[in-house]
């Protein structure tokens, strides 16, 4: 209060004064986000010792004794996703190009939780699309896909929620996402089926409207 | 694998004043005295050989560490029942604690399917390999080597309860028994449905066979992926941890260990 007195009767803006004023804020934002975030890591931590008690392991024993800890943030790290946007991620890596034919990106391995067990999905994304005077550099494609893969998710929408960020960010002319996963809820119970994989496809624009350019891209992406 | 039947008896409480490392007791808990000093002895050599985690049983006690054949399980089918509301609670406040709103539609019902679901994936703690195995071990006179190979095997690393998974690969060499096949891989299972490292995993499969068939020879090879490497990590997609455990002449002669391992390969 006292320093922006000061500077409405000087008539000018101290710079400095405000800029440090700014990075004190920052700072103040940024440390009440890390306590917020190490409580939750702390209400994490519990929640994994109430498990591994009620599961019949005795948590005092050597190997268990920081697994609360490790699964909590082995937890976090799986679901970062939560914390990431398709802007931070794509920003300056869109491209003025004068290129209108199939771009595609495969074989991307993609990990993600299973929403309904809390168990592992993994397999591979490909992605393709026909850009509209922008192209995207090419690793961002694999980032997006971790951004959506690393949250609680069901495969029907992770890939709609891929193929829609892409249409989001480039406009282009078509995109086209098929994603290949195996579902350890699946695998290791309930069934049991160990050879299992489940198939999505998520294709707009052209990929959806021209069977040609969907025969094209699939024989691309899915020869051996 | 289905659930064996098991009859309830007063030891599948909790023992008193023990505490359970994976289905190992730590020398703590009352028990009776194993019958015969030369099954006692053989048992506690073979535990020897094998490296037990916890310090060997001082002397006098002649009460083997590793009575795996004898280990009381650490949970019945009611203490299920009973944890299941607390498992529930504590995954719906590791969905909050991740940003995640328990009260969407596609959250409402995860914490007790994850619940459930991790009960499954622990179920080892549940059975004992005695109601596993009894009645499948048969007189025979064999004595060339029996394997087992390529038995899936899915277990949870206990640092950071996240999936293990591979195959398994069990020979032995009977000496005037033979065990039911699908008992190896019920073995397996049995200490696969736990909260599990590797090299324990591998040893107790070994153990196990070796307590109940005293063959000539133990050998188990275990390859794996591991999610906390390959989800998180240092993510290397490809890694694969392989463990083997040779008792009795697969340790001691090269030859039928080479034997073995190119049976298991091809």
């Amino acid at each position: 209060m006292e320093y922006q007195n000061a500077s409405e009767m000087n008539g000018g803006v101290d710079r400095n004064l405000n800029a440090s004023k700014h990075n004190s804020l920052c700072r103040e934002k940024k440390d009440s986000k890390d306590t917020v975030d190490a409580k939750k890591l702390s209400h994490i931590e519990k929640a994994y010792t109430t498990i591994l008690s009620e599961l019949g392991e005795n948590v005092d024993r050597e190997g268990l004794l920081r697994t609360p800890l490790r699964a909590a943030k082995a937890m976090q790290f799986l679901t970062k996703g939560y914390k990431e946007t398709t802007q931070d991620v794509l920003n300056d890596a869109i491209f003025d190009e004068n290129h209108e034919e199939i771009v595609i990106v495969k074989d991307i391995e993609l990990f993600s939780l299973c929403e309904h067990h809390l168990v592992p999905f993994f397999g591979k994304a490909h992605i393709a699309y026909l850009p509209n005077k922008k192209v995207v550099g090419l690793s961002k494609l694999a980032r997006i896909v971790e951004i959506f893969s690393r949250r609680l998710q069901v495969q029907e929408r992770l890939t709609k929620q891929i193929a829609s960020a892409i249409s989001e960010a480039l406009e282009p002319a078509g995109v086209a996402v098929v994603i290949e996963a195996v579902h350890m809820c699946m695998v290791m119970r309930g069934v049991q089926k160990m050879n299992a994989s489940t198939v999505t496809s998520v294709m707009l624009g052209r990929f959806h409207d021209d069977p040609t350019t969907r025969k094209e891209f699939l024989n691309l992406t899915m020869r051996k | 694998m289905e659930d064996s039947e098991q009859t309830q008896n007063s030891s599948t409480e909790k023992p008193d004043g023990g505490s359970v490392q994976n289905g190992h007791f730590d020398g703590r808990v009352k028990r009776p005295a194993p019958g015969g000093s030369g099954r006692a002895a053989s048992a506690a050599a073979s535990a020897a050989a094998v490296g037990a985690q916890i310090p060997c049983a001082e002397s006098g006690a002649h009460r083997p560490v590793m009575e795996s054949w004898r280990e009381e399980r650490t949970r019945s089918m009611e203490d299920n029942e009973t944890s299941l509301p607390s498992l529930a609670a504590a995954y719906t406040t590791i969905l909050r604690g991740l940003g995640e709103d328990p009260q969407r539609q596609g959250l409402l019902k995860t914490p007790w399917r994850a619940a459930t679901a991790m009960q499954f994936f622990t179920k080892g703690y549940q059975e004992k390999i005695i109601d596993v195995l009894n009645d499948a071990i048969f007189d025979e006179d064999h004595d060339e080597m029996v394997i087992v190979k390529d038995i899936d095997m899915f277990s949870m690393c206990e640092h950071h309860l996240v999936p293990i998974f591979g195959r398994v690969h069990i020979g032995y060499l009977p000496n005037k028994r033979v065990l039911g096949l699908s008992k190896l891989a019920r073995i397996v299972e049995i200490y696969s449905r736990r909260l599990q490292v590797q090299e324990r995993l591998t040893k107790q499969i070994a153990v196990a066979i070796t307590e109940a068939l005293k063959p000539t020879g133990v050998g188990v090879v275990i390859e794996a992926t591991h999610m906390c490497m390959v989800m998180r990590g240092v993510q290397k997609m490809n890694s694969k941890t392989v463990t083997s455990t040779m008792l009795g002449v697969f340790r001691e002669d090269p030859k039928t260990r080479d034997e073995f391992l190119a049976l298991i390969k091809c």
